[in-house]
């Protein structure tokens, strides 16, 4: 087996509050080949994007514990990364897309100045050629105009076209891995179709392993071949799409999966769909965090946490699965 | 930056200016001192007053009067002081300089170093430095002006002290005198302002740092240097500007009048002190008309300084 493009293994984040500290994200590993588009989803709150932070590197350094044993990128081990060590990797290696297009890109520099910085940073070169690459970047997103746009300001462009900026920005230096938070929840749905074909289009192309934080099953049907499910820190189902969209083990993934609205809005009503709410960090029971909510709740699921069976093709941490 | 937008933002300068100077001429000419009174002694006829109210011009209607004073103000032929009897116009002449030579120091070097702490501590913010700078500002602003004052005096221009440089005075002919007379007040006004200057650039400073798009530079790998002085720096351009051009003015007018009457330096700020406490009228409408027209160039000037640094704002 070929090593994969990431691979995250036993990743924790611990808020620190007060005297205690709360497990924000609880030990998760996973891992994305090249070229494969894996999807977390799971209800606000469950930790995505404090995973996504923290295999960055980017969360504070104050009051936020991250451990884990290793996260590697092709291999190469980039967790205990500080400093210029861990600049060197961001944009080059593994890049984020962001959630709000509207306020990630810097308001007072055209987009061009902000994608060619990247390009300088890490790949170096003359000004023509830096030039060059941030408009064949611009282009492969699929703007016919590529000159207009870099000499544009984010204010100037619509939000489809500053989230395509930003992907022309995370695939400037062609990055092994990127990471996606909800990119395309603020925008319409036919935006929404542009955005999601041109990170698709893009994955093959350069045989990017892509991390796609979603809240909307149908785009990660779509657009996904492997899908994990979180709750409260936890990874509670991790298997390829076609799986769980045809038979859910878990019982909140399948809780999920009911609640998938006929017309799909920007953000379908999950928590009202399952009973019950998401139980702050901090105040998860004993066992089962999904216990409280769970129809299929048992006395044992009570005692202790069940673990991911990972040696199943369909991993489910789940006592009684469906 | 176009023609059209300077035109446009010049030309809303205009009832601007007209209404500080409207209300300056309310203020100190309409309803200001009656000299009617004082010139004509105990006992006056009403054939004197009215004789000496026309004189005066105090019969002239009121748009009249409103628009002679607009007239002195931009001739800037504004009457003989009622204490020297020296022309209005060549006092100031005379003595604004001085303020400005006087000011202009202190008043960069507080907004510098402003800058810098409070760049600093926006960094560091929630960590030891960071609470340490911020201390020091809250000392530093509750500090009576005057306890910094007297205490620099003390110890840096009398015999108690070091005594390197001169408590009063102002006799300036070239740098090294300059540096002489100019180095306590300075130091004053640093002191005295910046701690506020600290405080308003680390909340600047903390609000752009945590805006998202630092943290896209971030996971970018954009270095701390790059994050602070080319993302947050030239964001916060807009409210750091404002402050600065919003507080010329003030620092002119107010910081020359604190400074001037404790170093005893022939400024415009002690030529203002001395004629509000003698009721000198043609010198104080002329500094009130002044200040306000300063206040809506500095304004109109903040506004086309936006548009440098801000493309969102009117661009063509
Ligand atoms: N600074 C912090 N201090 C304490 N807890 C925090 C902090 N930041 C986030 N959390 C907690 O971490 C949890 C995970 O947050 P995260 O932003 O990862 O959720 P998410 O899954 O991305 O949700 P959403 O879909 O709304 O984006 C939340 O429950 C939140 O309470
Ligand atoms: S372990 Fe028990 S409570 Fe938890 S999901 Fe499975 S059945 Fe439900
Ligand atoms: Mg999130």
């Amino acid at each position: 087996m070929s090593t994969p493009a990431l691979a995250v293994h036993d990743l924790s984040v611990r808020f620190k509050t007060g005297a205690d500290s709360r497990h924000a994200v609880d030990g998760i590993s996973f891992s994305i080949d090249a070229g494969e588009a894996t999807a977390l989803v799971g209800e606000s709150g469950c930790g995505k994007t404090i995973t996504a932070l923290a295999i960055l590197g980017l969360l504070p350094d104050s009051g936020v514990h991250v451990e884990s044993s290793a996260i590697e990128i092709n291999g190469r081990d980039i967790s205990g990364l500080t400093g210029s060590r861990r600049r060197e990797v961001l944009g080059r290696d593994i890049a984020m897309i962001f959630q709000n297009p509207g306020t990630a890109l810097d308001p007072v520099f055209t987009l061009g100045r902000q994608i060619s910085a990247v390009y300088a940073r890490h790949c170096g070169g003359g000004k023509e050629h830096i030039r060059q690459k941030v408009i064949e970047s611009l282009e492969a997103v699929g703007f016919s105009q590529p000159q207009d746009i870099a000499a544009a300001y984010p204010h100037q462009l619509s939000g489809g076209m500053r989230q395509l900026a930003m992907i022309a920005m995370a695939t400037v230096c062609k990055p092994a891995v990127i990471i996606a938070d909800e990119p395309t929840t603020s925008l319409d749905n036919s935006t929404r179709a542009v955005i999601l074909q041109q990170l698709e289009r893009l994955r093959t192309l350069h045989q990017t392993a892509i991390l796609l934080v979603s809240h909307d099953l149908a785009t990660v049907r779509q657009s996904c071949q492997k899908v994990m499910v979180m709750y409260c820190g936890r990874l509670l189902e991790k298997t390829d799409c076609e799986s769980l969209f045809s038979h859910a083990r878990h019982p909140y993934s399948a809780g999920l999966l009911s609640c998938i609205p006929q017309i799909s809005d920007t953000r379908p009503a999950m928590i009202n769909s399952i009973p019950g709410q998401v139980p702050a960090a901090g105040e998860f029971p004993p066992g089962c965090h999904f216990a409280p909510r769970c129809p299929r709740v048992e006395s044992m699921c009570n005692q202790s946490v069940p673990a991911l069976d990972t040696d199943k093709q369909q991993a489910v941490a789940c006592f009684r699965p469906l | 930056m176009n023609r059209r937008y300077i035109t446009r933002r010049v030309l809303y300068g205009i009832p601007l200016i007209l209404g500080v100077t409207f209300v300056s001429f309310l203020l100190m000419v309409y309803f200001g001192p009656d000299k009617t009174y004082e010139l004509l002694g105990k006992n006056p006829t009403t054939e004197q007053i009215s004789e000496v109210r026309r004189a005066l011009g105090y019969d002239r209607a009121f748009l009249l009067r409103y628009g002679d004073y607009l007239r002195e103000l931009v001739t800037l032929d504004l009457g003989l002081s009622d204490s020297s009897g020296e022309p209005v116009s060549v006092i100031l002449k005379r003595t604004l300089p001085v303020s400005i030579a006087l000011v202009l120091p202190g008043f960069i070097l507080g907004n510098l170093m402003g800058l810098a702490l409070g760049l600093l501590a926006a960094w560091y913010r929630g960590k030891w430095l960071d609470k340490l700078v911020m201390s020091a500002s809250v000392v530093g602003m509750s500090v009576s002006f005057l306890v910094i004052i007297i205490g620099l005096q003390i110890l840096l221009c009398t015999p108690y002290g070091l005594n390197l440089f001169p408590v009063r005075g102002w006799q300036v002919h070239d740098l090294g005198s300059y540096l002489y007379y100019v180095t306590v007040p300075t130091l004053a006004l640093v002191l005295v302002t910046l701690g506020y200057n600290t405080r308003f650039y680390r909340a600047v400073m903390v609000e752009e740092i945590e805006r998202d798009h630092i943290r896209t530079a971030q996971a970018y790998g954009a270095s701390p240097r790059e994050l602070l002085f080319r993302h947050v720096l030239k964001n916060s351009l807009i409210p750091v500007l404002t402050r600065i051009m919003f507080s010329v003015p003030f620092v002119v007018i107010s910081g020359s009048l604190l400074l001037e009457s404790y170093f005893g330096i022939p400024g415009i700020g002690l030529v203002t002190f001395n004629a509000i406490t003698s009721g000198d009228q043609p010198i104080l409408k002329a500094v009130v008309g002044l200040t306000g027209v300063l206040f809506v160039l500095a304004l109109t000037v903040n506004d086309m300084l936006y548009s440098l640094v801000d493309p969102r704002v009117a661009k063509p």
